[in-house]
């Protein structure tokens, strides 16, 4: 791959990233909004969707998966699978912040070392 | 009562989310290989999009995908995302063992060291216990 072919890819994959983050972060921010539901039965299950549902934020955060993955999908047909997924593994920390920055959830040491694991094993495992 | 803790139910519905986001994927990725557009260029792009709609299996990624988002909101409403996302890597885990145990492929040392890291990572992911919310929610 050239390597004017190869900033195309990492910047495709980037922008599918923002994206999708920020379509997990109006999910969350969605499921933050909900009344109580106890999730027991197929009813409370039901009530529980329609409650979902009913929230402008979770279409929003639709709009933003969906543009995230025709970026991936375009990412993916154009680039090595290993490459798109090693650069796809930045999202966890990508959405440590934001989740930090816009849903107040707290960083700890716990979570970062978690994270940053996780990330270097799926570098690992896609170069490899 | 606990908050935002990863109880063994919530942590099973990650495992399934993981297992039928895989099964997507791959589903998506045979369907974008029987396309056979590559390079994808702004020439061709519509091409691409119209060729991709018209794909069952494209289709049907796409589908359960869809139903994918129903068990995910369920955990988010559970548990904060940070901690869902990290944890979330299971696949990374499943799909080299599944492809050992099943298609007795050879995963060098380096993937070994690789899924080492991410089950450890998922194991400290896991121990963080400092939520956003202070209620508690349904679910065991």
């Amino acid at each position: 791959m050239n390597p004017e072919a190869m900033v195309k890819i990492v910047f495709l994959i980037l922008l599918a990233e923002i994206f999708t983050a920020i379509g997990q972060i109006l999910f969350k921010k969605t499921t933050n909004m909900l009344k109580r539901h106890s999730l027991r039965s197929v009813d409370t299950h039901i009530s529980f969707l329609r409650d979902v549902f009913g929230k402008p934020s979770i279409w929003i955060g639709f709009f933003s998966m969906a543009v995230g993955l025709v970026i991936w999908l375009i990412a993916l047909a154009n680039g090595e699978l290993s490459l798109v997924f090693s650069i796809g593994s930045l999202q966890y920390i990508l959405i440590l912040f934001l989740a930090h920055i816009f849903l107040d959830e707290k960083i700890d040491s716990m979570k970062l070392l978690g994270t940053l694991l996780v990330i270097f094993g799926i570098i690992l495992i896609t170069m490899s | 009562m606990k908050k935002n803790h990863l109880t063994l139910k919530i942590f099973s519905l990650i495992v399934l989310n993981d297992i039928v986001d895989t099964i997507a994927q791959l589903i998506m990725k045979k369907g974008l290989v029987q396309t056979g557009i590559s390079p994808v260029t702004l020439s061709n792009i519509a091409e691409f999009v119209t060729r991709n709609i018209s794909s069952t299996l494209v289709w049907l990624g796409v589908l359960i995908y869809a139903l994918n988002f129903f068990i995910w909101i369920i955990i988010l409403y559970k548990i904060d995302l940070s901690i869902a996302m990290p944890v979330g890597s299971t696949s990374y885990i499943f799909v080299p063992l599944a492809a050992i145990l099943f298609l007795h492929e050879y995963v060098c040392p380096i993937r070994w060291i690789g899924i080492l890291c991410i089950i450890l990572g998922i194991h400290f992911a896991a121990q963080s216990k400092k939520g956003a919310e202070s209620e508690s929610r349904g679910y065991g």
